[in-house]
């Protein structure tokens, strides 16, 4: 009895993903449709912000840190992600009224796909970042150890896109609001600077799970640092349970969201 | 004796609505900047029971409004019912028109592999059926022009077309026609769509079928409800329903 059922979980796993995947392919080609660089424009966005920032936000911390460049780009990177993923969550449901409207179509594809589209543009994007590796003469092998990273962070981001895209159906304002949210979280994220000796910001960084993710991939990745266990944990713990908490609330309202799009 | 695909007991279903309420100025100035609009509530179905058996073509007529789409959509899992049960055996698919999920800023090409997907097919079966789909709809010089440019006719052949053989590959125990019969588009293609649509129904599926079209009810249903007001008014021969229904919309 138990097999059956997770078989059946994961054949409607798989097909929640594939559908999600599928959408997010069509999404990936509408936005590219007609544009004059195309794919291109995933190298050159990044990067034109990116030398913005350096001026700028350098200016600032004065590139204290070493390999500044790359301890920018890579914090840059991952806060993108994070942003673009959950910004788009809170619409994922009510732009697509239509079709759950009009067909039993998975909702939690309609959530994987703004995921996958914006996994496809970050890897374009640590590609710009291997680069920088090469240049900086930093270590190839230290860059594999971005990818279990990543995974984890995926799952961090795709339970708060869960949570967002159920709030969503309810609150029309949320897009606005989590737009606010984010440019005050991008604030208080070390990116562009490095973070400073005052106690009250350092406790409102702990309490902020972007900075952890965002740290434990620089110190990995750029410094060749291993992290603490209980960090490595903490993230470990952090993304599976944020996962589980935006998929139950997500299950729990989702029979609903036909009638209230 | 026949199995029951569909088991429909004491359904209901009601809608908060938005409405005009005689309010004063200060309450009406309150509710444009807060942009939240008085509700109330609507029955729309109100204490259903039913039951279609494997096979069995199934029709739903009545006015609009009366609850056939929704009824339709609390079978299909889309709407949550408020109160009774429901109980489906096997692949429940729903369709409401043709064409939901088409991006029209995609080939034809890449159109028919999307519409596959949200119709549950992978890539693999997609691809066996792609020849077929493209020879249904007549667009075969069309396949990597985007939809956009496409004319409305042609893009009705190439909906239904994905649609039908896309659904038809994946054989659905139960299926759901939300007014929904033929194509639309030109005398020859809607001939061809309905006589593939016959053809479809009659597989061995339990189809439910609500229609404002008379004609395709009596033709390819075995029975019929009218439904009235969120209740059941009368269920059975399709002639005598539609008889029914003619003589109180008088």
């Amino acid at each position: 009895m138990n097999l059956k059922k997770i078989s059946k979980f994961l054949k409607d796993s798989e097909k929640i993903l594939r559908l999600g995947f599928s959408f997010a392919l069509a999404q990936f080609k509408v936005r590219n449709e007609g544009s004059y660089l195309g794919i291109l424009w995933y190298l050159l966005e990044p990067l034109c912000f990116f030398v913005i920032i350096l001026l700028v936000g350098g200016a600032i911390s004065q590139n204290s840190a070493p390999y500044y460049p790359l301890y920018l780009f890579l914090g840059l990177i991952m806060f993108n992600f994070f942003i673009n993923t959950t910004s788009g969550a809170t619409r994922a449901v009510t732009s697509n009224a239509g079709l759950i409207k009009s067909m039993n179509v998975s909702r939690e594809s309609l959530v994987i796909s703004g995921i996958f589209q914006f996994v496809f543009s970050h890897f374009i994007e640590m590609l710009i970042f291997l680069g920088f590796m090469i240049y900086f003469k930093g270590s190839i092998g230290a860059f594999i150890w971005y990818f279990p990273i990543f995974f984890f962070f995926i799952l961090f981001v795709s339970g708060i896109s869960f949570m967002l895209a159920a709030a969503g159906v309810y609150m029309n304002d949320l897009s606005n609001v989590w737009n606010v949210f984010c440019r005050l979280l991008w604030f208080l994220t070390p990116i562009f600077y490095i973070m400073p000796p005052s106690i009250l910001l350092q406790k409102i960084s702990y309490l902020n799970p972007m900075y952890h993710f965002i740290n434990i991939a620089r110190e990995i990745i750029i410094y060749g640092r291993m992290p603490g266990l209980f960090a490595m944990s903490c993230m470990i713990f952090f993304s599976i349970l944020f996962l589980f908490a935006g998929l139950s609330i997500f299950k729990r309202y989702k029979s609903r969201f036909a009638e209230l799009v | 004796m026949p199995e029951k695909s569909i088991q429909i007991v004491d359904l209901k279903k009601k809608f908060n609505i938005g409405f005009k309420r005689n309010e004063g100025a200060l309450a009406r100035l309150v509710s444009s900047i807060s942009g939240r609009e008085t509700k109330r509530e609507l029955e729309v179905i109100n204490g259903i029971s039913f039951d279609v058996y494997k096979g069995e073509v199934m029709g739903i007529i009545g006015k609009n409004g009366s609850g056939k789409s929704t009824l339709l959509r609390i079978i299909a899992g889309i709407y949550e019912p408020d109160g009774g049960k429901v109980m489906t055996r096997g692949r429940v698919e729903y369709l409401s028109g043709f064409g939901n999920g088409l991006s029209p800023r995609l080939t034809m090409e890449e159109n028919i592999y999307l519409m596959g997907s949200v119709l549950g097919l992978d890539s693999k079966e997609v691809k066996k059926k792609f020849d077929e789909i493209v020879e249904f709809s007549g667009l075969s010089n069309f396949i990597y022009t985007k939809v956009y440019q496409f004319s409305s006719g042609m893009v009705t052949r190439l909906a239904f077309s994905a649609t039908i053989h896309c659904l038809n590959h994946s054989k659905p125990d139960i299926l759901l026609l939300d007014e929904v019969f033929g194509a639309g588009g030109d005398i020859d293609f809607e001939q061809k769509a309905i006589k593939k649509m016959a053809e479809f129904i009659k597989q061995g599926s339990a189809v439910v079928l609500a229609s404002h079209n008379l004609n395709i009810i009596e033709s390819y249903c075995d029975r019929a409800i009218l439904l009235e007001d969120g209740e059941i008014a009368k269920d059975g021969d399709p002639k005598i329903i539609i008889e029914e229904y003619k003589k109180r919309s008088i």
